[in-house]
């Protein structure tokens, strides 16, 4: 079993929900959070008062999948979140040593 | 053994029969009362007969120890799935040594039979004992009960131990009983309007109405010295909390039959089933599970009530707050209203026959933040049936509406006109949404508690420490007109009551026809229905790139301007918050702020589009339709005007205009003098001419006006339209009607060149003093040469003094540069000040702006120094 962080741009994250769920991904959890990369900050003078965001607010996205999975996966959310500009995130892949449902104590990857 | 255990399996057998025969009269009779007053004798019936088989056979025996119910078992109130609370009394310790056996098996049986115990065991001494820590066992007692022993030991711990106690340490029972009680209200906002109530623990639940009756009780006994005979609360409101009770105790027998368990959440398909089974309403017609919460938040209501009530009525349950008040006749207290120990009272009584007294009363509570005394509120509910009759509507109700809104404590007094029933009788518009139900995992209360919250969020700013508060704060105080935020505010979600998929153009048309009613001015009226047309854009923005310069170039160009700019972002900070605490996340209150300032530069950046006087758009066709001239001589005035024209000035406003320039002929200067809200608003309509602006604001200057804000455009034909408000600041024009005229004339004639604008200027400098500088402001001095095509923007940001704006203008007049556009504003000490700017018909080139900048910073040092 495979998680899959993705930190995508705010305005990405409709489209790589859908994507997701067209190739059967049925749950992910979405955390609001800042960063940069190679991306610049933003600074903006307002009243003559500098308001500089050097972490920029940011979308991410993770799913933990059975490994068949994965590729699919990373496959649809890079289309999805694509624009080919500085900014568009980065995708990170870890190994995940077990998986429960709370509910019924179900393991593995049928709990998924 | 073969006996208890035989008993042990009858008991058990007869425990399942009755208790499925409970549980089948309810279903059918949806009758809580008979159910949990049946199941406490069924409880009651075997204990007997388990304490007969394994304690004492004889009855009342043994002696020295007794079997006595407490808690909700002692009142005869055992809900299907709750604990059994129980007090095993003895005489002494060495009583409690013989009967440890028997005490035990007999716990034993219990357990056998699956009943939950909370047990507790006692010497007569030891409840006598009082434990600050542990109130709640004395608390218990109160609700002690005979079941079964030692009925002299029972009675001594009644009728003597008990009010004794009660006596002696009434006032630890009650504070603690009073903070605890708040201290659970806070775990719930204060609020009876959750969405998913917990009927034991949410205000105005069970746990609210025990708590209503032991505040009552013990603070009778403490003052009787014995059990009262009668109950504390009066006969009408007995009977609100008995029909409440009713429905209490149906709803949460049903959750426990429902749920299996003492599980008292009302949980959004419990409200579902509840509402088909008609729980608590029998005889009401079909209802939907909205029309049921309503019922219920209509019992919690009257609960909570009385709880909060006692509360403030009982000195020794009164918070630390009210303490302080105590004994203060405040000095608000005026001829109509009263104010003791922090409660308002009418000082007479037949005073609310009067319509706008009722009125007043609210501002004066919102005002002061004061809560009513329970004589005024049973006296307000007894004048609203005359109010229904002939509500005060119209302009009048506008104006008190506005002036409650705007005091630090409105929330606090528009839940109580809410509470009364009032709110909804002045502003029907709010009917659908009282008490509201809308389902989503986001909000957390009902649609009009909502409402009210924004509107508090915004107050709370101002005390704030918050660094995200602070600057949200800074913005509320820079408003003109915020009470059509707060009504926004507080309609902005009655589309939510009326079906259908889209609640903001619901929200829309039935502010419309609120607003209409309240007969508010078509400007603001504008504004208002903006707000609640827009009241989700900015969220809207979140999903999208906020750096992305078209996102907001579009966003800016929707809003259109600084000022309602503004209003949106504090609506959407006020909307977030209110929907529930955890909402406003540091992420977006920053998005928001972000959002916010791109908008508002670009708004400043982009003052120079114009008009073009044949476009279609739809200000212009209604300007067109409603002017007095005829279309060409329209198309002339409005030609080459700055869009921003014709935002900033609503409709009425430019068909003066056009009406001033009109009579040119007579007066090549036309000047119109009025007294605003808050300042004073100079319109200057004349044709342009070298240091015009800088001429305008030198008169101004003279005659010692403040100038605050100020909008100078021209159109095409060299018309110009200059507005200026300001304030007066030794009171020349409010105290002597004869100088409105002198100080037009004397625009004018400075103006026609027959008056010596200099001198005016020496003499006013000769006697003023430097103002005291309480917060310095850094000189900013900013070009832009790509936001318009046409001029050179120049932004300016320094301290403001008197005489500020006509140096800057006089400056750029004499480096030879022509104002197109100035849009002037000041916040506190601080002057913002935008200047699109020509020289010759082009842009500045980078050198004349070095110049202009040089010679600027000069001008205001020179200033600074009194020069």
């Amino acid at each position: 079993m495979t998680k899959v962080e993705a930190v995508i741009q705010n305005s990405k994250l409709e489209a790589v929900k859908s994507a997701l769920q067209e190739i059967g991904v049925e749950g992910m959890t979405v955390i609001e959070v800042r960063g940069h990369g190679r991306q610049k900050g933003h600074t903006e003078v307002y009243r003559g008062r500098e308001y500089s965001v050097d972490l920029i607010p940011k979308t991410k996205l993770e799913v933990v999948l059975a490994d068949a999975m994965v590729e699919k996966a990373v496959q649809a959310i890079m289309g999805a979140a694509r624009t080919g500009k500085i900014g568009d995130g980065k995708i990170f892949l870890t190994r995940v040593d077990e998986s429960i449902r709370i509910r019924n104590e179900e393991r593995g990857e049928g709990a998924l | 053994m073969t006996a208890a255990s035989s008993l042990s399996s009858e008991l058990r057998s007869f425990l399942a029969s009755e208790s499925a025969r409970i549980a089948r009269d309810f279903a059918v009779t949806g009758d809580g009362r008979a159910a949990i007053a049946q199941r406490t004798r069924l409880v009651e019936d075997i204990l007997k007969r388990l304490w007969q088989e394994l304690v004492s056979g004889s009855s009342h025996g043994p002696q020295d120890v007794a079997l006595v119910a407490t808690g909700g078992f002692g009142r005869g109130w055992l809900f299907p799935y709750s604990d059994i609370d129980l007090l095993f009394l003895h005489a002494d310790r060495s009583g409690e040594e013989i009967h440890k056996e028997a005490i035990r098996q007999f716990s034993q049986g219990l357990w056998d039979l699956k009943f939950k115990l909370g047990p507790a065991s006692r010497t007569l001494a030891e409840c006598d004992r009082f434990d600050p820590n542990n109130t709640e066992f004395t608390i218990s007692l109160l609700d002690c009960r005979y079941l079964a022993g030692d009925r002299d030991l029972f009675e001594r711990l009644q009728d003597k131990l008990i009010p004794k106690l009660v006596v002696r340490e009434s006032k630890v029972l009650l504070r603690g009983l009073a903070e605890v009680t708040r201290e659970r209200h806070g775990k719930f906002g204060h609020t009876v309007f959750h969405l998913e109530p917990n009927l034991k623990e949410t205000p105005g639940g069970l746990r609210d109405y025990n708590v209503a009756c032991w505040l009552a009780l013990i603070s009778s006994m403490g003052q009787l010295r014995e059990w009262p005979e009668a109950s504390l609360l009066r006969a009408p409101v007995r009977r609100q909390l008995d029909a409440a009770l009713e429905f209490l105790m149906a709803a949460r027998c049903f959750l426990h039959f429902r749920n299996a368990r003492d599980d008292n959440a009302l949980s959004w398909e419990a409200q579902d089933e509840a509402a088909a089974r008609k729980i608590g309403a029998t005889n009401a017609t079909d209802l939907t599970a909205a029309d049921w919460m309503r019922i219920y938040f209509g019992h919690a209501r009257a609960i909570q009530r009385t709880v909060m009530q006692l509360l403030d009525e009982i000195p020794e349950a009164w918070s630390s707050l009210r303490r302080q008040l105590q004994g203060w006749r405040l000095r608000p207290s005026n001829a109509n209203f009263s104010v003791v120990d922090g409660l308002i009272f009418l000082q007479q009584a037949s005073s609310l026959q009067d319509p706008e007294m009722l009125l007043r009363l609210f501002h004066f509570m919102a005002l002061h933040g004061l809560k009513l005394s329970a004589s005024t509120e049973h006296r307000i509910e007894q004048s609203l049936p005359a109010l229904a009759v002939t509500p005060p509507r119209g302009a009048e109700l506008w104006l008190y509406l506005q002036e409650t809104l705007l005091q630090p404590h409105a929330a606090e007094a528009l839940r109580a006109m809410h509470s009364l029933r009032l709110l909804t009788l002045l502003l029907p518009e709010l009917k659908p949404i009282d008490s509201l139900v809308v389902r989503d995992f986001y909000h957390r209360f009902t649609v009009d508690e909502h409402s009210i919250l924004a509107i508090e969020s915004l107050h709370r700013l101002k005390q704030s420490h918050s660094e995200w508060d602070k600057r949200y704060a800074e913005l509320l105080g820079e408003l003109e007109d915020p009470e059509l935020l707060y009504l926004a505010l507080l309609l902005h979600d009655t589309g939510k009551g009326v079906p259908g998929n889209n609640h903001v153009e619901a929200s829309v048309e039935i502010a419309d026809r609120c607003l209409d009613r309240l007969n508010v001015d078509p400007g603001e009226r504008a504004m208002v229905l903006f707000l609640v047309g827009n009241h989700l854009e900015m969220s809207a923005q979140l999903r999208r790139d906020i750096f992305n310069p078209e996102t907001v170039a579009a966003f800016a160009e929707k809003v259109g301007t600084p000022e309602r700019l503004k209003m949106l972002c504090l609506l959407t900070y006020a909307d977030i918050k209110a929907v529930n605490p955890e909402a406003l996340t540091p992420w977006k209150a920053e998005n928001v702020w972000q959002l916010y300032i791109s908008a508002a530069n670009y708004l400043n950046r982009s003052a120079d589009q114009r008009v073009h006087g044949d476009a279609g758009d739809d200000k212009l066709t209604r300007l067109r339709s409603l002017a007095p001239v005829t279309s060409a001589k329209f198309k002339e005035f409005v030609e080459g005007f700055p869009h921003r024209y014709l935002l900033v000035h609503s409709a009425e406003e430019v068909m003066r205009h056009m009406a001033m320039a009109e009579e040119f002929g007579h007066d090549r200067v036309q000047v119109d003098l009025k007294r605003g809200r808050h300042w004073y608003e100079l319109t200057l309509v004349t044709k342009d001419r070298p240091s015009l602006f800088a001429t305008l604001t030198g008169v101004l200057a003279a005659w010692g006006m403040n100038i605050v804000k100020a909008n100078a455009f021209s159109n095409q034909a060299g018309t110009v339209v200059d507005s200026l408000y300001f304030t007066d600041r030794f009171r020349t024009l409010e105290l002597n009607m004869s100088e409105w005229q002198r100080f037009k004339e004397s625009i004018t004639a400075v103006l026609a060149g027959a008056a010596d604008l200099d001198r005016m200027l020496r003499d006013r400098q000769r006697g003023e003093k430097q103002a005291k500088v309480k917060v310095m402001v850094e000189t900013r001095i900013d070009f832009d040469d790509v936001c318009s095509s046409t001029s050179t923007l120049l932004q300016v940001i320094a301290q403001d003094r008197p005489r500020l704006l006509h140096r800057i203008s006089s400056c750029l007049s004499s480096q030879d540069c022509n104002i197109e556009i100035a849009l002037i504003d000041t916040e506190g000490q601080m002057a913002i000040d935008a200047f699109y700017l020509t020289s010759r018909g082009k842009k500045l080139t980078a050198d004349h702006q070095k110049r202009v900048a040089g010679s600027l910073v000069e001008e205001l040092k020179s200033l600074e120094l009194g020069g």
